[in-house]
């Protein structure tokens, strides 16, 4: 991509890659890029050096921490990041709610709110899905109902990503039952130490307990915690979800795993030398490499065309999220079929004392994280949603 | 960053396809297709005149001063109509050989007949047993002085049947050798065959035909790097192809009624053109790659670094395209149902293009072999390892 950025941009990206090597501490990087599970601290620590030097939230408004880049920079910007294997700032805080908040909300909730969403002082959760509710997610039967200068909050929300670390929730609730499904919903935020909230995890096929349940047992939650308007969450929802499909492609993070399978193969021997010397293997591997590169300048593309400050969303990133989700999936295959027999069970540590062979590189994510990224397609509008998008939106279908 | 056309390739693009809007339906190709000739030499005319013909050739050779990007531009429109003009053979191939290993002697005395619409060439290259091999021909070369014979059998000589002068590769004492071969000369015999796509092409036999060696030196790296541009023009024609095939399907699922509503409505339908544009979009994204990696190493060998690269990204943006032709030219007729089976809808002749650019100049296989064995795109790195 590098011929193709211009000497200031080229300037810019060399500045970042600097920054993230030098100032994101190694052993964090490291962890994040051999496939360890990332603590809350790594995560908090990450996000508040980038906060620290203005890039935690770049996307957000110039006041509020934001930066004045164009497209391109914020690419690079996110790019450079990932092939630095540094966390990302954390999605909830960074791209959903602040946002949301910046664009809809009170200069009262702004203040409050903001400076500590990009210090990552709050942990933010998403309360969004509910278990009748997941791609038809204006269906949300979660209840508001206002009582005095309060809303009483009832129901269940469901796939809370890391909600065992939150300390606030944003959430769809219903408000007014009796409209057009859309018409009835508003974005309220509910402190999680509230009464009557109550976390319970769900173990994941991976081993993992990433998600939650949240239930809300007659919570109450001040008026003065409903982002904008009553009734007008629905608008929010898609502004926010808007956001969350750019970048979702998660370009530079494949080119990073597949870099990795690379690695690993060409250190595995077969009967006939490496594994990257296989010619199925390798057959499989280029086709991955090639679609990427495809992906990537799918993305590209985009962005040449995207004007700077213009947030329209363009149909096109629906494209980006379904053949992204594919590859980062295809990728997580690769790396389990690196490691063959050694890579079939679920360890916390490849190391093993008392005489043993250690199991080898990846072992300890290969397989975890193949399962793990099944998610990958069913988040942020499954692959059948966005094909919907596609057929509708650009083919008029 | 502009990944975009500017405004000289915006005004090209848009007048050729003026042209072919109301010079090329459907009816008049057809008449092509079933004449003998199988192309129009009234149309080679027009694209002369626009000077279609002239844009990758130096002024110095009446050719336009342009690059790839403007031949880039015209085959994707060549493409969306599906042009049946010998412009790959003659320009892209014939014309960059002669352009490429060419003296300048020769390169004046054959290139403005190329730009007048005058002379047709055509590339005589591969060989019966030889597959996609163009690095060690069979066909012998015999020099003496001045002058030289060619003896041995090509086939695949894409616009063999019209042909002026072919430039055959040949074994020499050298390396592979390029020469000039008149179609007319003695010991030349053209054995013509129409592709599946109506183009034109054919085997040629060389029995100790007259020759003129082109330019001097072993050719291998001109020869890669013509194939490699060569390829990057049909990742153009096959995106102009692959995208008017997708929307005229798009229009019928629009239109076409079963069961009292447009067939457009089911969403099995629906999803497998949404997955069909996906992959139309990776496949503009790589003939932007390839074209980007042509007009960035104009004028390097197969042997420069630059060309090494080169010859890497096409081959990536090969694999991507060739399987998505494959794709998109299946799902049209599926979509379309029987109708795209026929002669008189245009859909199955996108379909025959489509199945054919693929196979050109090598195939996937070979292409995923290739790059595999030239370590892919993307260096193996692991910070525990």
């Amino acid at each position: 991509m590098d011929n193709l950025l211009s000497p200031e941009e080229l300037e810019f990206a060399e500045k970042m890659r600097e920054f993230y090597r030098t100032e994101i501490p190694e052993d964090i990087r490291f962890r994040n890029a051999t496939g360890q599970e990332l603590s809350k601290d790594d995560i908090v620590t990450t996000q508040q050096i980038l906060n620290k030097h203005g890039y935690a939230v770049p996307n957000w408004p110039v006041e509020w921490g934001g930066q004045d880049w164009t497209p391109v920079q914020r690419h690079i910007w996110l790019e450079e990041m990932q092939l630095a294997n540094v966390p990302s700032p954390l999605p909830f805080n960074a791209s959903m709610v602040g946002p949301v908040i910046a664009t809809f909300g009170s200069q009262e909730i702004k203040e409050r709110f903001l400076p500590k969403t990009a210090n990552i002082d709050i942990w933010w959760s998403q309360g969004f899905s509910e278990p009748n509710a997941g791609s038809d997610l204006a269906s949300l039967k979660t209840t508001a109902v206002k009582k005095g200068d309060h809303y009483i909050v009832n129901g269940q929300k469901t796939w809370t990503t890391l909600g065992q670390y939150g300390d606030w929730i944003f959430m769809l609730v219903r408000t007014d039952p009796d409209v057009k499904k859309q018409a009835g919903i508003s974005f309220l935020l509910i402190d999680m130490k509230s009464p009557g909230v109550t976390v319970r995890p769900i173990e994941l096929i991976d081993g993992g307990h990433e998600v939650n349940e949240v239930f809300f047992d007659n919570v109450e939650v001040p008026v003065e915690n409903l982002v904008g308007e009553e009734n007008k969450g629905w608008t929010y929802a898609k502004f926010l979800l808007g956001n969350e499909r750019t970048g979702i492609a998660r370009i530079g993070q494949s080119k990073v795993n597949l870099a990795r399978v690379k690695a690993y193969a060409a250190t595995t021997k077969t009967a006939r030398g490496t594994l990257l010397d296989d010619p199925l293997f390798s057959a499989r591997l280029t086709k991955v490499e090639a679609e990427l590169t495809a992906l990537e300048f799918t993305q590209l593309r985009m962005l040449s065309t995207q004007v700077a400050g213009s947030e329209k969303p363009d149909p096109r990133s629906s494209v980006l999220k379904l053949r992204g989700s594919q590859l980062q999936q295809d990728i997580t295959e690769l790396l389990v079929d690196v490691l063959g027999p050694q890579g079939l069970d679920f360890v916390d540590d490849a190391r093993l004392p008392g005489g043993f062979t250690d199991l080898p590189p990846a072992a300890v994510d290969a397989l975890r994280t193949y399962f793990n990224y099944r998610k990958v397609s069913i988040y942020g509008g499954a692959s059948e949603i966005q094909r919907g998008i596609i057929s509708k939106a650009i083919l008029g279908l | 960053m502009d990944l975009e056309l500017n405004d000289v390739q915006r005004e090209l693009g848009s007048t050729v396809r003026r042209l072919l809007r109301t010079k090329y339906n459907a009816e008049a190709r057809d008449a092509l297709l079933a004449s003998e000739q199988g192309f129009s030499r009234d149309m080679w005319n027009q694209y002369a005149e626009l000077g279609l013909l002239s844009l990758p050739f130096a002024e110095e050779y009446d050719g336009a001063g342009m690059g790839f990007a403007e031949v880039a531009v015209v085959m994707e429109e060549f493409g969306k109509a599906l042009v049946l003009e010998p412009y790959l053979s003659t320009v892209v191939l014939g014309g960059g050989l002669v352009a490429a290993a060419g003296s300048d002697a020769q390169k004046k005395d054959i290139l403005p007949g190329i730009v007048s619409g005058e002379r047709l060439l055509a590339f005589a290259g591969y060989e019966p047993a030889g597959r996609y091999e163009l690095s060690a021909p069979a066909t012998k070369a015999a020099e003496s002085g001045e002058g030289a014979t060619i003896t041995g059998e090509k086939t695949a000589v894409l616009g063999a049947p019209d042909a002026d002068l072919f430039v055959v590769s040949a074994a020499t004492d050298s390396g592979v050798g390029l020469f000039l071969v008149e179609a007319g000369a003695g010991g030349v015999t053209v054995s013509p065959r129409v592709q599946a796509d109506g183009l034109r092409t054919g085997s040629v036999l060389f029995d100790g035909a007259q020759a003129q060696r082109l330019g001097s030196g072993d050719a291998t790296a001109a020869i890669q790097a013509v194939i490699d541009t060569a390829n990057a023009a049909l990742a153009a024609e096959a995106v102009g192809a692959m995208e008017a095939s997708l929307m005229m399907t798009a229009d019928y699922l629009k239109t076409r009624e079963q069961f009292g509503a447009p067939i457009g409505r089911n969403q099995a339908l629906q999803h497998r053109a949404a997955d069909a544009y996906a992959t139309l979009e990776g496949a503009k994204s790589m003939a932007l790659y390839a074209k980007l990696a042509i007009t960035g190493a104009e004028g390097d060998g197969a042997a420069s670094e630059a060309g090494k690269d080169r010859h890497r990204d096409i081959l990536a943006a090969k694999l991507v395209i060739d399987q998505a032709a494959h794709e998109i030219s299946q799902e049209s007729i599926q979509l379309h149902g029987g109708i795209g089976m026929t002669m008189e809808y245009p859909i199955g002749h996108y379909a025959k293009r489509l199945t054919v650019i693929p196979r050109t100049f090598d195939d996937q296989d070979g292409v995923t072999q290739e790059l595999a064995a030239l370590g892919g795109l993307i260096e193996p790195s692991a910070m525990d390892v």
